[in-house]
């Protein structure tokens, strides 16, 4: 958790209203501006971003440029979703740059989804073209805007495959030429093992 | 729900209050009596009425938010029991325990949570009354969900114990699916479907999809007769068009608002027609939860509470918060994700207001799945803006068909914010 000054326990001492709390210190989501802004996104991406549901990504420690993209991208229906297209404009009309900070300092804690050990070992046999782009640990690349996968839930991860394999996703962009030309390659019934493998990753 | 003993109540109300911690004397000497100030405020007190949806989630928000409010969650269910995918008990894809969620979550984050039932709101001196004893409170949230208007359906109001309305997830959802279960193969199941505005707009479409699922796999012979005072399918349309094409056991009539019910002669009456039963699920025209209404908290419908759209503060009474499907005048549907939108914005509202802050702008969203089969959902999403203190939507967006992905993503839904809600 971000912690942060809280002057709720502040304002409350200096008004002598409370001798039995405890220190100044505590703390207090609501210092932070950003918080009231994205209570929207928590129904879906947990609290500060953590998701706690297999089809919903982690968002916290999200590369704000990536971030940004994608939000950019769902407004515009090159990344189709009826789901996030909406919640896109929401967040461009309360401020996209500000939310993007948000999500990115706030702290990635991995999913809380369990996957099998023999999908994960056959996922990281599967994984070895992966690793050029998204790094041994999965960690990902944001100066080419190429996210972590590690920890993510697997119910995404194996969706999305499948939309880049449809070319479904942000159909025609050329970043992502190489890596749609690369799913296509993969039969999906090993989606959800690669899945498995960098959703256990730490 | 059969009201708690009076000693049950007292254990519950000592141990949530010694896990809110930090109260200054504790209950002392008031545990002794119900009658009174059951628990002296020494610090600021927010007081949740509701424990669903927009209650649990305002409870756990102010908590959240700021630790030195003491919140009071009156509550008089011992579990939360989710609505949302309750239709597929009735189709038997789903117990009901599955849906079934405790309010340690909450007691974890020190709300101190009363099984109990509020009985009266006290504007004037800002207490909330329960029995004999009262509490006192700073704020008060009010989320108290619907209740029926019996009277509206002739012959119901003696009927209410076995006519079932399954639309509080519980044990009438439990009833209603054993009803479905032991219906002889070629018997009817009438669902009758209320005038806007109710809990839910596409539940009672959803309902009709599952339960024709069911009867299509296990009694062939059977129909699902659609009585909809509406006059054509209120939310999804199109999808649900297309859905039920799968159902040729689903008999719909629009606008067909049923006005009576004999439950003698097993039959239901609407302004043109009689029709005859098996199984009946009549789903009542509804208003905000009575004590809403009691309270004068409703507007001159005296059905639904109008409140502010940045603060959700009654218009009617000061310091008094309503949020969930009792409010009206927002361009929002009555959804468990809207009830837990007005849940947070709620709770960051009156933190603010109690820390003498400015509240933030937090506009809603709705994002509302429907199964339309056992594998296969629809969804419709609905993004806000606050405009000029208003609540104006930015856009709604449906999937452009069923299918078993937006199913999976339902499920994901469902995970996330039921932890959003209570954890």
């Amino acid at each position: 958790m971000t912690t942060f000054r809280i002057p709720a326990a502040l304002a409350a001492a200096a008004l002598g209203l409370l001798a039995g709390f405890g220190p100044a210190g505590a703390a207090g989501p609501l210092d932070n501006p950003g918080f009231a802004l994205v209570i929207t996104c928590s129904a879906c991406h947990g609290q500060n971003g953590n998701s706690r549901s297999d089809m919903m990504p982690i968002i916290a420690g999200l590369d704000q440029a990536y971030f940004k993209r994608q939000i950019e991208n769902y407004a515009a229906g090159r990344r189709p979703s009826p789901e996030m297209e909406p919640y896109a404009k929401q967040i461009q009309f309360l401020g996209l740059d500000q939310i993007a900070a948000y999500f990115m300092a706030q702290k990635r804690e991995a999913t809380l989804i369990r996957v099998s050990p023999d999908a994960v070992a056959k996922g990281k046999v599967a994984a070895a073209q992966c690793v050029i782009c998204h790094g041994e640990g999965g960690k990902g690349d944001p100066a080419r805007l190429i996210p972590g996968l590690a920890g993510q839930p697997p119910g995404y991860l194996a969706q999305q495959m499948l939309l880049f394999k449809q070319d479904t996703r942000d159909p025609g962009d050329p970043l992502l030429a190489a890596k749609k030309a690369l799913m296509r390659t993969i039969p999906d019934s090993q989606f959800p093992e690669l899945a498995a493998f960098y959703s256990s990753l730490r | 729900m059969n009201r708690m003993s009076r000693r049950h109540f007292l254990r519950s109300a000592s141990i949530g209050l010694g896990v809110a911690g930090g109260l200054a004397g504790g209950l002392g000497g008031c545990a002794s009596t119900m009658k009174g100030d059951i628990a002296p405020k020494s610090g600021r007190r927010v007081v949740v009425i509701g424990g669903g949806w927009g209650g649990a989630t305002a409870a756990r928000y102010i908590r959240m938010t700021d630790p030195t409010i003491e919140v009071v969650l009156l509550e008089p269910n011992r579990q939360f029991i989710s609505c949302p995918f309750s239709n597929l008990v009735l189709s038997g894809l789903r117990s009901i325990e599955a849906l079934t969620r405790s309010y340690d979550g909450l007691r974890g984050r020190g709300v101190n949570v009363i099984h109990e039932s509020a009985t009266a709101i006290e504007p004037d001196t800002k207490r909330v009354r329960i029995g004999e004893g009262y509490l006192t409170y700073d704020r008060l949230v009010v989320s108290p969900g619907i209740d029926f208007l019996w009277d509206q359906v002739d012959g119901l109001p003696a009927a209410r114990e076995t006519v079932l309305h399954a639309w509080k997830a519980g044990t009438q959802t439990v009833e209603l699916a054993a009803q479905i279960r032991s219906m002889a193969d070629g018997g009817v199941f009438v669902l009758t479907v209320p005038p806007v505005a109710y809990r839910c707009p596409p539940g009672p479409y959803e309902r009709i999809c599952q339960v024709a699922w069911y009867l299509k796999q296990n009694k062939p012979k059977s129909k699902v007769i659609v009585l909809d005072a509406n006059q054509n399918i209120v939310s999804k349309t199109g999808l649900f068009r297309t859905a039920w094409q799968a159902y040729p056991n689903i008999d719909y009539r629009a606008s067909n608002r049923v006005i009576a019910v004999d439950t003698s002669t097993k039959e239901v009456r609407t302004e043109f027609d009689r029709v005859k039963y098996d199984v009946l699920n009549l789903i009542p025209p509804q208003r905000a939860g009575a004590i809403a209404v009691q309270a004068d908290l409703v507007g001159a419908d005296k059905r639904w509470c109008e409140v502010d759209h940045v603060t959700y503060e009654s218009v009617k009474h000061k310091d008094i918060h309503v949020v969930g499907d009792s409010t009206i005048g927002l361009p929002v549907p009555k959804s468990g994700n809207v009830a837990n939108a007005m849940g947070k914005a709620a709770a960051l509202s009156i933190v603010s207001l109690l820390n003498g802050q400015p509240v933030p702008l937090m506009p809603p969203g709705n994002t509302c799945y429907s199964w339309v089969s056992d594998k296969e959902a629809i969804a419709v999403v609905n993004a806000y803006k606050i405009e000029n203190n208003k609540v104006v939507q930015i856009e709604q967006k449906l999937t452009p068909a069923q299918s078993v992905s937006v199913a999976q993503r339902a499920e994901g839904w469902r995970q996330s914010i039921w932890a959003d809600v209570l954890l």
